[in-house]
């Protein structure tokens, strides 16, 4: 019986640590718009913006879904920009990649709290599709050359760099805390690790203690 | 002395009698239950808390409102709570004002069957979060109709009890403490079926716990059980039921067992209306129950049937005049039998017996030559039990990786061979239960029946599929039941270690169920 668990549990905890070990996704947030239709046409040396919720801190690329009915997407030049109209942070990218998925470098360039992201595109092409959601105008729609139009485009986005589940363990300990009761928080968890260890651990001694 | 005096006196005399006699009551009370939970063996004790804190950890995991309909289950309870009736239904606001700013500053209609989207990710959003819950919008809605406002009320009236306890008002506290009520209740019908295994199977001590850790490590029981989700009750009073019927089975029907069956049963039913698939079983059992007992005495067995039917009976036929004099909610089941039995389909035409049983049998086995139209592209079997039961969570929008079911499918066919070859082998040792575990394979085919007769008519009606695999969890304890069958099926001498493997399995399971949900939520 010793034997059987003692190798079940090493098998299954063994997979885990593997499976820790893989490369984690990079995100960073999104302005929760999800590229479910094409939400908007931004004809050629047009610019789209639209209002934000707060740009994450750790944001280092923005993804766009982008559509170019064929050719490759054009250079594009996305800038965030606060109340007054200050730029924040800005991105730019070269014509040339393939449309779909497409992600943008951003750089801060100044402390504050964008309010609306502004997407400029380069001329190369007729017009690009803009992943997002589709819906009424209201004060949250999207401007296109300076004209209101229903829907929100998506914009997700990305971490610098590469880490393992285990080196994103910080991050995701200071994620879990959000959103939840404010009695929770970054501790929160740790404690849901070690209270699942502990009922491992009971769980174990009982069928030791049961079974043999 | 005056006459006001004396009355005054001999009120607070008969008050102090009063007091004392409820003190003396509720001491009484509490003595009976200690020394009922003293009766339970240590090792049951031991998996009520273990399930407990097992799915309270998956209560955490899981963010406010994912579970499926949890905003419904909770705008339902959250009605109860502030009004002290069930929701009105209507074409009027599902939930309150409170509810609703909460739901939009998590983000919850953008994070809901899009695997790719997160909800609260950043200091910032959480912040705007905390900014908008004190607000002080208002708590009590309108209870327009929503998914489960035509079902009975118990179980959120069971909720509004964690919701009144809450220390603070803040929508979300009292969501993580009304979701501790769900956990509370999987613990118990965890601790059911390992009671119900330990009346079934007297000298199988092993299979007692092995059943009851196996549903409590069950990841999308532990799903379910994490958030405020009216299944819980079903769970729990579904699996008392068959627990009750067990042990009248094994020591007879008395008054007491009868007043104990009707209970639950009263319960059941006034929890979740699907119970009422599982009452056709339920009354065969009592019968049964019943037929055994008269030798003994044919009054008495009688009368502890009488006493089943209308303990039973009483409480859910006030609920159905309660319905239509007092809160007006438009029919004795507030709709709720109506809109799951309507055969009427929107463009025209009727659903008719026959399309009903070609459903519910291509539901669960193979087409057969004679049934002309096919429902399903490919066997329900493996789309949707297997899948649902292996874990498909969220709004349903999350699974594990393929191979992972393709997995757990081989070993689900290893176990049914390893189940049968118990049965043969313990064919003699079965036979006296025979009456019984008829009457529950009535139950399980009324479930079974149900799902298919509401599935036909959501799905002609809505083009979506209707059926979770959650909804066959009324009956897990049969599920425990075949675990510990299979276990058996290797023998006596190794029946134990592939219990206690099955076991890992399950941990295993819902341990990687639970990094799946992290990364979904926070990755």
């Amino acid at each position: 019986m010793r034997v059987v668990l003692a190798v079940a549990l090493a098998v299954g905890l063994g997979a885990l640590a593997l499976d820790m070990s893989r490369a984690a996704p990079r995100t960073a947030g999104s302005n929760h718009v999800s590229p479910a239709v094409f939400a908007a046409v931004v004809p050629a040396r047009g610019e789209l913006c639209e209002p934000l919720p707060p740009l994450p801190s750790d944001a280092a690329r923005a993804q766009l879904l982008i559509g170019t009915y064929g050719p490759p997407v054009p250079a594009l030049s996305l800038r965030y920009l606060d109340a007054s109209g200050a730029i924040v942070a800005s991105g730019q990218l070269t014509a040339g990649v393939p449309q779909g998925v497409v992600s943008v470098p951003l750089h801060r360039v100044a402390a504050g709290s964008a309010t609306r992201a502004c997407l400029r595109v380069g001329g190369s092409v007729s017009k690009i599709a803009l992943g997002g959601e589709a819906g009424a105008i209201n004060a949250g729609s999207e401007y296109v050359n300076g004209k209101q139009q229903p829907g929100l485009v998506s914009i997700v986005y990305q971490r610098a760099g590469s880490e393992s589940w285990w080196e994103l363990l910080p991050t995701l300990a200071g994620r879990f805390g959000l959103g939840k009761a404010s009695v929770l928080g970054d501790w929160a968890l740790l404690a849901a690790a070690l209270a699942l260890a502990a009922v491992w651990v009971g769980a174990v001694r009982l069928l030791l203690r049961e079974l043999t | 002395m005056s006459a006001v005096d004396e009355t005054g006196g001999a009120g607070a005399a008969a008050g102090q009698s009063a007091l004392a006699g409820a003190r003396a009551g509720a001491g009484s009370l509490w003595r009976r239950t200690l020394e009922a939970v003293r009766r339970i063996p240590r090792a049951g004790r031991a998996c009520f808390v273990i399930a407990f804190v097992n799915v309270a950890i998956w209560g955490i995991v899981v963010p406010p409102f994912q579970v499926p309909d949890e905003i419904a289950h909770f705008g339902y309870a959250q009605y109860v709570a502030e009004t002290g009736k069930p929701p009105p239904q209507g074409p009027v606001a599902q939930y309150s004002p409170q509810e609703q700013s909460a739901l939009e500053s998590l983000y919850f209609f953008s994070v809901i069957g899009r695997p790719q989207m997160r909800g609260i990710l950043t200091g910032a959003e959480d912040r705007a979060l905390r900014q908008t819950l004190a607000t002080g919008q208002s708590p009590i809605g309108q209870g327009g109709a929503s998914s489960v406002t035509d079902q009975p009320p118990l179980y959120y009236a069971l909720e509004a009890i964690p919701y009144w306890l809450s220390p603070s008002h803040e929508i979300l506290t009292r969501l993580a403490l009304m979701r501790l009520l769900s956990a509370l209740m999987a613990a118990l019908t965890v601790l059911c079926v390992f009671m119900f295994l330990r009346e079934l199977l007297p000298n199988w001590r092993w299979a007692w716990t092995v059943g009851a850790l196996a549903v409590a490590f069950q990841p999308t029981f532990d799903f379910i059980a994490a958030g405020v989700q009216g299944d819980n009750l079903l769970f729990l009073t579904a699996s008392l039921t068959i627990l009750l019927l067990t042990r009248a089975y094994r020591r007879g029907l008395t008054t007491g067992r009868a007043v104990g069956i009707g209970a639950v049963v009263a319960a059941g039913t006034l929890s979740k209306l699907t119970f009422i698939a599982l009452l056709p079983g339920i009354a065969l059992a009592i019968v049964l129950l019943a037929w055994r007992a008269m030798p003994d005495g044919r009054a008495r067995a009688l009368k502890a049937f009488a006493i089943a039917v209308v303990v039973a009976a009483a409480p859910v036929l006030l609920y159905a005049l309660l319905n239509v004099t007092v809160w007006h909610r438009g029919s004795p089941t507030a709709g709720g039998v109506a809109g799951a039995t309507n055969s009427a389909l929107p463009g025209g035409g009727v659903i008719t017996l026959r399309q009903t049983l070609d459903y519910t049998w291509e539901l669960y086995l193979p087409r057969l030559w004679f049934m002309h139209h096919s429902y399903f592209n490919s066997s329900p079997l493996e789309t949707i039990w297997l899948p649902g039961v292996v874990g498909h969570f969220g709004w349903l929008d999350y699974t594990f990786p393929l191979w992972v079911y393709t997995a757990f499918r081989d070993l689900a066919v290893a176990l049914i061979v390893l189940a049968l070859i118990a049965a043969v082998r313990l064919r003699a040792a079965i036979r006296p239960l025979l009456p019984i575990l008829v009457c529950f394979a009535t139950m399980a085919i009324g479930l079974l029946g149900a799902i298919g007769y509401a599935g036909i008519r959501y799905q002609l009606s809505n083009g979506t599929q209707f059926q979770q695999g959650r909804y066959l969890f009324p009956l897990v304890a049969f599920y425990a039941l075949f675990l510990v069958a299979a276990a058996r099926g290797v023998g006596r001498r190794w029946a134990p270690a592939l219990g206690a493997a099955l076991v890992v399995i399950a941990m295993l399971h819902g341990l990687f169920a639970e990094t799946l949900t992290i990364s979904r939520y926070y990755g």
